[in-house]
């Protein structure tokens, strides 16, 4: 965990015990232990989820290495050649580079605007539950009515952005601003998740913190140097890597605010879109499956390489 | 509080056999109205894509055909417009869960593995209920033959249109004495009555409706304007593209320059527009109703001649027998017999703005009665069409790929003569592509 004192003192010291004592067991004894009761209360997520999320990847696997169609008969075993040709075909890379491209933008922009917003909400003295409401009310949006929102307010001749700021950008039309309006969207849609887990993480810094930095003299900034962004700091890995993970996974918006298509100039056709392209526009089925465990391995690598890097400065710290 | 647990849990067990006991029983009950409605009747599953005017439509010549024909009960699936309905049909076909008849886009049936996903009709079994090769347009019922047989039943044919507001038009001088658009024949033509409207418009509207940044209406429009010139795409036995890049380069440039001299505004909401008093829109038949509901004073053509020849976009809905291991019976025989009747009974169809594919029809007085269709039913015998090769037709494979590089073209940032040349690489990229349904090229699919 952290260096710091503060959050030592919250985890219940009990459970270490238990954890220690728990080594002497085999394995055996500790699962059956959990089993016992634990086991049945899983039980109906578990079927669901082997139904739902273990046999589906296996079973894509499986399709990968077929030229399997959305019919379901008639698929030959073709080894690797779906792998092959998705590693030559150019929209592979340019949906991969868009999807990227997007989580470029989008994880600095939100992790930024979150902090920034959390920080207002959380000291603000007047109307607490409003700012809380606004902040986070757009998350609770189905992602089509804020892309169609988002849709209208960019129209060119009759949206309100233009007309608002008396400008005439053409968002989405023009190559340059198609991403960025898709990202815009997206902040206004999602930041609300990331306010809300540095709002909660605020509120767990201990005032005492404060006060004996105030008793030492330091002034606001230095507070926030020196005593909330290091306490940020878990909560922020957390937020980061959760952006990455799913603005990688960026499709819905993107599609639905430009009308199932890729964008102007395919600008914005997202890895996910090509993957959906394949399967039931072109209904190459053993082909989607394909680059989607391709992007899988990729998505994996971020997850992995983040745990990694973690548990190298829990290391470093201890 | 005496034994809570006890309790709880007779309650729940209660309620969960309760809900489980209830959950059979509304199963019953459904299969039992079902078996009740069908009685002696012969029942016919019929699954479509209409929704909206096309989808009320459809319903009213469904509800004729139950009461003209009691002893067949026609239940009906409307299911999402697009790929989502192609994908749940290729599924059923393919698990022999499919439907007695369904609906298709004409232009998609060569990628749908005739023979496989598709069963041929049955043509004595249509002449039995009135309907014969003669009542169709020999171009509309050729594209309906795959490999010398009939897989395709054609309802109606849907073109691309150019919508005029008769209000704008006639204070720009553009209106003939019979009420109707001047007629245009060339670019320059073209351009000039959409310099006189532009005058005669509300300012803030555009001129024309173009879609400019859609792919599929950029691809119907290079469709139609392709032809115009006499373009093709590829040879008879599929093997070589033929494209004209020159020919291709010379409709990216008309097109693109709606957009580049300002008479078009991509992304706009176009029929809104021409709701508001916009001159031009290019559009669907299908916006028909759309238009006559808003009550305003337009009309529609065919899209205008501007590179001499008569030809504008045209796909068809045509009714198919989705493949069924043990098609055959009364069943087959009524879905034949639903089909030809809504084909010989289209009018109201022909309301919604599509153009009735049974000739007699088409020439009916009924028909030649309404308006605008009066005015673009000449459309039938001008059809520009996508290629008959699998991987085209309404929001196909071909759609996506080549559809949006004309849009990037239409916006100004493409040129047109490299925007031709892509296109060209997409044509040869999907000629060589194995049809995922049956493992073969365009060139062994035959379809021809």
């Amino acid at each position: 965990m952290s260096t710091t004192s503060a959050e030592t003192a919250l985890v219940p010291a009990r459970t270490r015990d238990i954890a220690v004592a728990g080594r002497t067991d085999s394995l055996r004894d500790r699962m059956g232990r959990r089993l016992q009761h634990g086991g049945w209360f899983i039980a109906p997520f578990l079927a669901l989820f082997v139904l739902f999320v273990i046999w589906p990847v296996l079973r894509g696997v499986y399709l990968s290495f077929t030229d399997a169609n959305i019919s379901g008969v008639g698929a030959n075993f073709v080894g690797l050649d779906n792998y092959r040709e998705a590693l030559d075909d150019p929209l592979v890379w340019d949906s991969l580079g868009h999807s990227a491209y997007f989580t470029l933008l989008v994880v600095p922009c939100i992790t930024v605007l979150a902090f920034l917003m959390a920080m207002l909400a959380h000291h603000i003295e007047r109307a607490k539950w409003l700012w809380r409401l606004c902040f986070f009310a757009p998350f609770l949006l189905p992602s089509t009515v804020a892309a169609n929102l988002w849709q209208w307010l960019f129209n060119p001749g009759t949206g309100m952005v233009d007309h608002v700021l008396g400008i005439e950008t053409p968002w989405l039309t023009d190559k340059a601003y198609a991403m960025p309006a898709v990202v815009i969207c997206t902040l206004w849609w999602t930041v609300g998740f990331s306010f809300l887990l540095y709002l909660a993480a605020l509120q767990a810094i201990p005032d005492h913190l404060y006060e004996a930095a105030k008793l030492d003299g330091a002034n606001a900034w230095h507070r926030m140097l020196h005593i909330t962004l290091p306490m940020l700091r878990n909560i922020t890995g957390l937020v980061v890597a959760l952006q990455i993970l799913a603005s990688l996974q960026v499709f819905d918006q993107a599609v639905v605010m430009y009308d199932f298509q890729p964008g102007p100039e395919e600008s914005t056709r997202t890895f996910v879109q090509y993957t959906l392209e394949e399967g039931f526009t072109s209904y190459r089925v053993g082909y989607a499956s394909a680059i989607s465990i391709i992007f899988f391995v990729i998505i994996a690598s971020v997850a992995f390489a983040r745990m990694w890097l973690l548990r190298k400065r829990e290391e470093g710290a201890r | 509080m005496g034994r809570p647990d006890l309790n709880r849990r007779q309650l729940l067990g209660g309620l969960g056999g309760l809900f489980v006991a209830g959950s059979f029983g509304f199963a019953a009950l459904g299969t039992g109205a079902d078996a009740l409605a069908a009685g002696s009747q012969t029942r016919v599953r019929y699954w479509n894509l209409f929704s909206g005017g096309d989808g009320y439509n459809m319903i009213a010549m469904l509800d004729a055909f139950r009461k003209s024909t009691p002893d067949i009960a026609v239940k009906d699936s409307t299911l999402q417009w697009g790929n989502p309905y192609y994908t749940k049909l290729a599924m059923a076909a393919a698990g022999s869960r499919a439907p007695d008849l369904s609906v298709m886009h004409l232009g998609r049936v060569a990628g749908f593995a005739p023979g496989r996903l598709l069963d041929p009709w049955d043509m004595d079994l249509l002449a039995k209920y009135g309907l014969n090769e003669a009542d169709f347009n020999p171009a509309l019922w050729k594209r309906a033959v795959i490999d010398g047989t009939l897989y395709a039943l054609p309802l109606d044919i849907h073109v691309q249109l150019c919508f005029y507001r008769k209000d704008v038009l006639k204070k720009a001088g553009l209106l003939g004495d019979d009420g109707r658009i001047v007629p245009v024949t060339s670019t320059q033509e073209w351009f000039d009555v959409l310099k006189a409207a532009k005058k005669a418009t509300k300012s803030g509207l555009q001129t024309l409706g173009l879609h400019a940044n859609d792919q599929n209406f950029s691809w119907w429009f290079f469709v139609a304007f392709y032809q115009q010139l006499g373009g093709t795409y590829f040879d008879d036995a599929r093997t070589q593209v033929t494209f004209d890049e020159d020919k291709a380069t010379q409709v990216l440039e008309f097109l693109r320059q709606h957009v580049t001299d300002g008479y078009a505004q991509a992304g706009a909401a176009d029929a809104e527009q021409f709701i508001n008093g916009a001159p031009f829109t290019w559009e669907g038949n299908w916006s028909v109703p759309v238009y006559n509901g808003a009550k305003i004073d337009y009309g529609a053509t065919p899209l205008p001649p501007v590179f001499g020849t008569q030809a504008t976009h045209a796909e068809s809905h045509s009714f198919v027998l989705p493949h069924q291991t043990d098609r055959s019976g009364a069943t087959n025989e009524a879905a034949h017999r639903l089909a030809a009747y809504i084909v010989k009974n289209a009018l109201v169809w022909a309301e919604g703005g599509h153009i009735p594919a049974y000739r007699p029809t088409l020439s009916s007085a009924a028909y030649r009665r309404l308006t605008p269709q009066n005015e673009y039913v000449s459309a039938m015998d001008h059809q520009a069409t996508e290629p008959k090769v699998w991987f085209a037709g309404s929001t196909g494979t071909l759609a996506s790929r080549i559809g949006p590089v004309i849009a990037a073209s239409n916006l100004g940032s493409a040129k047109p003569d490299a925007t031709a040349r892509r296109m060209k690489s997409v044509l040869e990229e999907l000629l060589v592509m194995k049809n995922p349904m049956d493992g073969r090229t365009a060139a062994q699919g035959g379809a021809s």
